[in-house]
C-alpha cells in the first residue's frame, strides 16, 4: 500500500500573503492538524503547526524547556495580547518550513514509521509530487485506518 | 633555563589573551596551553601532573554530580516560590526574597546552576505580575555572585584558594561569609531606590502569586529526602572539615557517591552532565601556571610586589582586594586567581610567613567573587542569565547593565575594604 491510497486530497491550504488571523479563523472553525501554505506557482513553502502557534503565544521559559513543569501555576498568565500580537503576522513569518512529506509512492508502513520519529513529532505528513507541488495529507488516523482494513472483527 | 622562562612568559600571555578574546573554547585553550609547554620542554609530563590541584577537581565534579541530582526534585523552584508566597506577592519584596534564595543557595552549589534554576519562576513570576523582569534578573545575577562568595564551596575561587593554602569551609565562613549579608543589603537597598519604590501591582494580581501551589513544583519526594540527608551530611561534613582532617574532595566526592548509590538514577547521565569543559580548564590552567612557578617567574615576580607594597600588610592588602576586583568584572576570575595563588604564596615570607597573610587571602576572594558583579561578562551566572533574558524577549545589553551593576559592584568592595580594615589591619 502507497501514500497515495491513505491521502486526503482536499487540502485546506493558505497562500504566502495571509495573515495568521486568517489562519487562527480556520483552526477555530475546523478540524485540521497542519495548514500547508503554498506560493503562487503551487509549491509548498511550509506549514502551520500547532507547535509553532504555541511557540507564539506561550513564553519562551514555558515552550523552551527551561521549566519542566508549571504544575504549581494553577493559571499560566494571560496571553491575549500575545494572541493579538502573532495574529497581526503573516503566515510567511510563523510557518515551519521544516515539514515532514513524502512521493505518493511512500508505502504507507513507511509513512507509519515517520509518524512515531521523535526527532520529526509530526502530526500531519504531506504527500508532494514533482516540484514540491501539493497532492495530499496524512494523518496518523488515515494510516490506522488502513491497517485496519486488514481486520475483520470489527 | 633563560629560554624556559620565555616560552612558558609567551605560552602563557597567548592563553590570556585567548580567553578574552573568548572565540576558542576555554578548555581548549588550556589544555593547548599546557601540552605545548610539555612538548617544548618547559614541564616534563611528571611536572605537569604536579600542577594540578586535584583537590579543585574533585571537589568540582561531586558539586556536579549532587547538583544534577538534587535540581530533579524541584526544590530550587520550591523554594523560589515559597519565597515569593512568603511576602504575599509584593513585587519589592518578591525581588528581595529571589535575591535571597539565589544567594542563599550559590553559597552551596555553583552559581550558573542556580540561576539556571531559579530564572525561569522568576519570568513567571514577573509575568503573573505584569512587571519589566530587568530588575529581579539584575538583582538575582548579582546576589548569585555575593552569595557564592560566602563559603569554600560557594564559587570556583574559593575552592581554588582553600584547596591551595588549606582553609575549611568553617574558615571562609568566618571570614568572607559573615561580611555576605552586609553585602547583599548593600546591594539592594540603591536597588530599592532605583526600582522598588517604582514597583507597583494590584491585589488581583498579587492573589495569582499566591494561587501558586509550591508542593507541585516538587516532582519526587522520594527522591528530595535522599537528596536533603546527603546535603545534609555533606555540608555538615564541611562544617566538621578541621577537626575531621578531611580535604574538600573527600567530603564532596563521597557525598556524590552515596547519593548516586541511594537516589538509583541513571549514573551514565549523572557523570555526563558534568561540566567537563570546565574541569579540562581547570587541568589545562594549573599546568600553564604551574610552569611560571618552575621556571622562577612566580618567585621574581613576588619579590619585585614585595618592593613594591614595601611589604606593609595593609598596603598589601587593599592594593590585592581592589585589582582582584576591578580585573575580575572584565576577565575570568578562574585564571586570575589561579595566578595569584602562587604569587601570593611567593610573598609569604616577605611578609612574616603563611599564617600572617591570611587576610590577603580573603582579600582575593572577596575581590575576585564580587568583582564578578562588574560587567554582563564579569561571572559565568551573569553571561547564562543575560542568554535567558535574551531568549525570553528581555535582552540585557552590556551597558545597561554595567550601569548599574559596576557602581553596586563598588559599593560591595568598599564595604569589604571598611570589614577587612576594621577586623584585620586596624590598629
Amino acid at each position: 500500500m502507497i501514500a497515495a491510497n491513505v491521502m486526503t486530497k482536499e487540502v485546506i491550504t493558505l497562500g504566502p500573503d495571509s495573515t495568521m488571523l486568517e489562519a487562527l479563523r480556520i483552526i477555530k472553525g475546523k478540524e485540521v492538524r497542519q495548514i500547508p501554505v503554498i506560493d503562487r506557482a503551487g509549491k509548498v513553502e511550509g506549514v502551520i503547526t500547532p507547535r509553532k502557534l504555541f511557540k507564539g503565544i506561550l513564553p519562551p521559559y514555558v515552550v523552551e524547556g527551561m521549566l519542566e513543569d508549571v504544575k504549581f501555576a494553577p493559571e499560566l498568565p494571560e496571553f491575549v495580547e500575545n494572541i493579538k500580537r502573532l495574529a497581526k503576522k503573516g503566515v510567511e513569518d510563523v510557518l515551519e518550513k521544516d515539514f515532514v512529506a513524502v512521493t505518493p509512492e511512500t508505502s504507507t508502513m513507511e509513512v507509519a514509521t515517520l509518524f512515531f520519529n521523535p526527532a520529526k513529532h509530526t502530526e500531519a505528513i504531506l504527500v508532494l509530487g514533482p516540484d514540491k507541488k501539493l497532492l495530499g495529507i496524512i494523518s496518523p488516523w488515515d494510516v490506522f485506518r488502513r491497517i485496519l482494513e486488514h481486520y475483520n472483527g470489527l | 633555563m633563560e629560554t624556559n622562562l620565555l616560552i612558558a612568559l609567551a605560552v602563557f600571555v597567548a592563553v590570556y589573551a585567548l580567553l578574552i578574546w573568548d572565540k576558542i573554547n576555554r578548555a581548549v585553550v588550556a589544555l593547548l596551553g599546557a601540552s605545548a609547554l610539555v612538548l617544548l620542554g618547559v614541564l616534563n609530563q611528571e611536572a605537569a601532573v604536579r600542577g594540578i590541584d586535584f583537590n579543585t577537581l574533585g571537589l568540582l565534579i561531586a558539586m556536579m554530580a549532587i547538583v544534577t541530582i538534587s535540581q530533579k526534585t524541584g526544590m530550587f523552584q520550591y523554594l523560589a516560590i515559597r519565597a515569593a508566597k512568603m511576602v504575599k506577592g509584593n513585587p519589592w519584596w518578591i525581588l528581595v526574597a529571589l535575591s535571597v534564595v539565589t544567594a542563599s543557595v550559590s553559597a552551596l552549589l555553583d552559581n550558573v546552576t542556580t540561576v539556571l534554576l531559579t530564572v525561569p519562576i522568576t519570568f513567571l513570576l514577573t509575568d503573573e505580575l505584569e512587571l519589566d523582569p530587568y530588575p529581579f534578573l539584575v538583582a538575582q545575577v548579582l546576589s548569585s555572585n555575593i552569595g557564592g562568595t560566602a563559603t569554600l564551596i560557594g564559587d570556583p575561587p574559593n575552592i581554588m584558594i582553600g584547596s591551595a593554602v588549606g582553609l575549611t569551609f568553617m574558615d571562609f565562613v568566618y571570614n568572607v561569609g559573615v561580611i555576605v549579608p552586609a553585602v547583599l543589603a548593600g546591594t539592594l537597598i540603591p536597588m530599592y531606590f532605583l526600582y522598588g519604590k517604582k514597583m507597583k501591582v494590584s491585589d488581583e494580581l498579587k492573589r495569582r502569586i499566591m494561587a501558586f501551589n509550591e508542593n507541585e513544583a516538587i516532582t519526587d519526594k522520594g527522591l528530595l529526602a535522599k537528596c536533603l540527608i546527603v546535603l545534609a551530611i555533606t555540608i555538615g561534613a564541611f562544617i566538621f572539615q578541621k577537626p575531621l582532617h578531611l580535604e574538600a574532595a573527600t567530603i564532596g566526592l563521597f557525598g556524590a557517591a552515596v547519593l548516586m548509590l541511594i537516589a538509583k538514577e541513571d549514573v551514565h547521565h549523572v557523570m555526563e552532565k558534568a561540566e567537563w569543559t570546565s574541569i579540562f580548564f581547570f587541568l589545562g590552567l594549573f599546568v600553564v601556571v604551574h610552569s611560571l612557578v618552575e621556571v622562577g617567574l612566580i618567585g621574581s615576580l613576588a619579590q619585585k610586589t614585595l618592593d613594591l607594597t614595601g611589604g606593609d600588610m595593609k598596603v598589601a592588602g587593599m592594593t590585592i582586594l581592589w585589582v582582584s576586583a576591578i580585573a575580575s568584572a572584565f576577565i575570568d576570575n578562574i585564571p586570575f586567581v589561579a595566578t595569584m595563588i602562587p604569587l601570593l604564596k611567593g610573598m609569604a615570607p616577605g611578609l612574616g610567613g603563611p599564617d600572617a597573610i591570611l587576610p590577603l587571602w580573603w582579600a582575593l576572594s572577596l575581590g575576585a567573587c564580587l568583582g564578578g558583579n562588574g560587567t554582563l561578562i564579569g561571572a559565568s551566572a551573569n553571561v547564562v542569565v543575560a542568554g535567558m533574558a535574551a531568549k525570553n524577549g528581555h535582552p540585557i545589553s552590556f551597558m545597561k547593565f554595567t550601569y548599574v551593576a559596576f557602581p553596586l559592584m563598588l559599593i560591595s568592595i568598599v564595604i569589604s575594604t571598611v570589614y577587612m580594615w576594621l577586623r584585620y589591619f586596624a590598629g
